[in-house]
């Protein structure tokens, strides 16, 4: 018998025993892979919020002014509000449209490229064929940008919140639950960058293309902003119906706090009033952050559907 | 220049054109040298692997050229050493030689009135050459051989 | 064992099938060679073998009867796609980690030592790499695996003659040193029979011929013979390519084995280069004479 021949391959061990390529490896994957986006949104969050903390004392200060001038309706408080109103109020309404555009920005330049990137440059080739599986690397990828992109954007949007706090109520109906006010504070500005990213992974993933898929992302997630303000947030199980008057805080000097109303009827000589107090503010932050979360999460599932069973 | 002082004192080449399967150029190669006399019964052949990286072949064709010579007791393989050089082939003697060189001669000039030129008389020999290794039995092989040192 | 095994294999796009009824058994421990001109389904067998593409019709299973994609498949096989795809904004050194932590076993010792002697620097980003560069870091993190299977598709196509034998010599090296099986694709055949052991010729995504190379180069001869006797020897020996002059005739044909049926008197056999034999193969309609044997399997 002869001895030339190659080494024989260790047998590997049975199938059972194989034990999958644990979790905790796809840290680091994620961190290498996608570090440059994360510190990239971490300074755009960084930039804009050194320049609200500087605006915000500004601005906080001289509200502290007029908000401790009396009488209210003097001409000097009156002159002083005016001014106040002339120096900021462009700023707020700017930060204010910025701020509502930024989940979907956040999400077009974040989610969008995650798996079409890999796409595009045939690199799934190589991500797909390691040990570890496409359904893993897809899962904790996704999940992980998803909490540290969230978690960012929670926080960035307190300190927005804090900022915006001395403009509330200086036009009719700026409250917390103002379209425009209500989606960049609380929980629901975090939420919505949630959606926006799981968006723009899931369209990255069906188009395959980076740049149509974060178009897509903007257009998607816009279409999603305006459903909520036009037609569902209205119905939120947070609603009064009264016949009586509307409680309204009667000091003149917290229009901030006026509720929201919805619609007005007459029964027969009764008139009624469907309203949402500002009290409610935080019900409906859970009511709108949590379908979010649940539409996020049905969101990367479906994602992870389709990397399953596309491929090249 | 490269001296490889490791292991073998031969080292094999490749010659693409030829026609010749790699295995049996390699084959052919090592009796060649045991021909010449830079191979004696003891000598290693190459290691497998460095064959592989120098001429960039397929292990498998090495394998098969060791294995023929083994088949033929030209080498044997020590196991986690190599394999090695077992016997030498046959010298044939001086006047044995001389013999056959003038028989040779005598049908060549036979061939050459005939009318064969050279490449026609190469075209024949080839042609019968091969017929006779085809149908020589097989007991024969062995009988070239000379059994050397180990 | 068979490393890769197709039964009836194909795939479709819309309405062409760029793979059809493909099968197949690739023995282990051979460097298959898988053939074929630009278009002919290569690609599309081997993204089937990795799991990157689902086939449209047929089975296919690899490491002696492993389900694709299944854990065992994606441990014991590498692949390295065509362009040797690596995260371009990565160091070289970050490709060597990921794979680490991507995969159960990573010999990242093996991989240093391959690419310190080749003269990679591990701090570069691999998109400042050459084409030459960049394949060998993607051979060195697959075979640093220690896959049971290596797969390569068109490997060479892009490198310069120093650089493609750079890149075989690490295959072959490997294959000697952890006794791995390869599939490697081409639509260049020279050098192939130093290299190939086994060979799968695809042709307008059909199987034209599969075998071991010595084998199929031991039963193929070239019968050069009268043209006048042509036609009775064909019709006896179905050749694979017929070409005719006036006077003379050269036949390919199949004729080894238990089968194998003597030369006639006026007729001589020459053996056949690997190159001609596939050319033979992959092109049925250049005679009328000549019939390419579909699906031709040799066992």
């Amino acid at each position: 018998m002869s001895v030339l021949s190659l080494p024989a391959q260790v047998t590997p061990a049975p199938a059972a025993a194989l034990r999958p390529v644990p979790w905790h490896r796809m840290i680091w994957v994620t961190w290498r892979q996608h570090r440059g986006m994360l510190i990239g949104l971490t300074a755009v969050y960084a930039a804009v919020s050194a320049f609200l903390l500087i605006a915000g004392l500004k601005a906080h200060h001289a509200y502290a002014a007029v908000a401790s001038c009396h009488p209210a309706i003097s001409d000097a408080c009156n002159t002083l509000n005016n001014n106040f109103g002339s120096t900021y109020w462009t700023m707020a309404n700017t930060t204010g449209i910025f701020m509502n555009l930024l989940p979907a920005l956040v999400g077009a330049f974040t989610g969008a490229q995650i798996l079409a990137a890999e796409l595009e440059t045939g690199t799934f080739r190589y991500a797909w064929t390691q040990g570890i599986g496409r359904i893993r690397w897809t899962i904790a990828k996704l999940t992980l940008l998803a909490v540290v992109i969230t978690v960012l954007s929670w926080a960035f949007s307190q300190l927005f919140a804090w900022f915006y706090d001395p403009f509330l109520g200086r036009s009719a109906g700026l409250t917390v639950l103002a379209e425009g006010v209500f989606d960049t504070r609380g929980i629901d500005f975090a939420a919505r960058t949630l959606v926006a990213f799981t968006i723009g992974a899931f369209l990255g993933m069906l188009i395959r293309r980076t740049v149509p898929a974060m178009a897509a992302t903007l257009g998607v997630y816009l279409g999603l902003k305006l459903l909520v303000w036009l037609v569902l947030r209205e119905d939120y199980p947070v609603a009064i119906n009264t016949s009586g008057a509307v409680p309204l805080n009667t000091q003149q000097s917290a229009p901030a706090t006026m509720p929201w109303i919805l619609k007005t009827w007459t029964v027969g000589t009764t008139n009624w009033t469907r309203y949402i107090p500002v009290s409610r503010f935080w019900p409906m932050q859970f009511i709108e952050s949590g379908w979010l979360l649940l539409l996020s999460v049905l969101l990367i599932a479906a994602t992870v559907h389709l990397v399953r069973r596309r491929a090249a | 220049m490269t001296i490889d002082k490791g292991g073998s004192p031969i080292e094999f080449r490749l010659d693409p054109s030829s026609g010749v399967p790699t295995y049996l150029q390699l084959v052919q190669q090592v009796e060649h040298a045991l021909r010449l006399g830079y191979l004696n019964p003891g000598d290693q052949l190459p290691k497998v692997r460095d064959v592989v990286a120098a001429l960039t072949i397929n292990p498998n064709t090495v394998l098969k050229a060791y294995k023929e010579l083994e088949t033929k007791g030209l080498a044997a393989g020590r196991p986690g050493q190599g394999t090695f050089v077992q016997a030498s082939l046959t010298q044939v003697a001086l006047p044995e030689l001389s013999g056959l060189r003038r028989s040779m001669l005598g049908w060549l000039s036979t061939a050459d009135e005939a009318g064969l030129d050279e490449d026609g008389i190469v075209a024949l020999f080839t042609s019968v050459l091969r017929d006779f290794f085809k149908t020589r039995p097989e007991a024969h092989k062995g009988a070239g051989k000379t059994k050397g040192v180990a | 064992m068979n490393v890769i095994e197709t039964t009836g294999l194909g795939k479709r796009y819309g309405k062409s099938w760029a793979l059809l009824d493909c099968s197949i058994a690739v023995p282990a421990g051979r460097l298959a060679a898988l053939v074929g001109p630009n278009g002919a389904g290569k690609s599309t067998l081997m993204n089937m073998t990795v799991g990157l593409t689902v086939p449209t019709d047929g089975t296919v299973t690899v490491l002696d009867g492993t389900p694709i994609g299944s854990p065992e498949a994606l441990d014991g096989i590498a692949f390295m796609a065509q362009d040797a795809p690596v995260y371009k904004n990565l160091s070289v050194a970050d490709m060597l980690h990921l794979t680490h932590n991507l995969n159960r076993r990573f010999d990242a010792a093996y991989a240093r030592t391959r690419l310190t002697d080749l003269g990679i620097p591990l701090k570069k980003k691999a998109g400042k790499l050459s084409g030459g560069q960049q394949s060998q870091v993607a051979l060195t993190v697959a075979l640093a695996r220690h896959p049971r299977l290596l797969i390569l598709d068109e490997p060479l196509s892009s490198l310069d003659p120093l650089a493609r034998q750079d890149f075989m010599a690490t295959v072959m090296t490997a294959m000697t040193d952890d006794g791995v099986s390869v599939l490697l694709s081409s639509h260049a055949l020279a050098d192939l029979e130093r290299v190939a052991d086994y060979l799968i010729v695809l042709g307008g995504g059909q199987l034209r011929l599969a075998g071991e190379t010595d084998d199929l180069l031991a039963e193929h001869q070239v019968l050069t013979g009268p043209a006048a006797d042509a036609d009775r020897l064909a019709s006896q020996l179905a050749p694979v390519q017929d070409k005719r002059a006036g006077a003379q005739a050269h036949l390919l044909v199949r004729n080894g084995g238990p089968d194998a049926q003597p030369v006639p008197p006026s007729w001589e056999p020459h053996p056949v280069g690997l190159e001609e034999l596939v050319l033979a193969y992959l092109r049925p309609a250049a005679n009328p004479a000549s019939r390419t044997s579909l699906s031709e399997v040799s066992s």
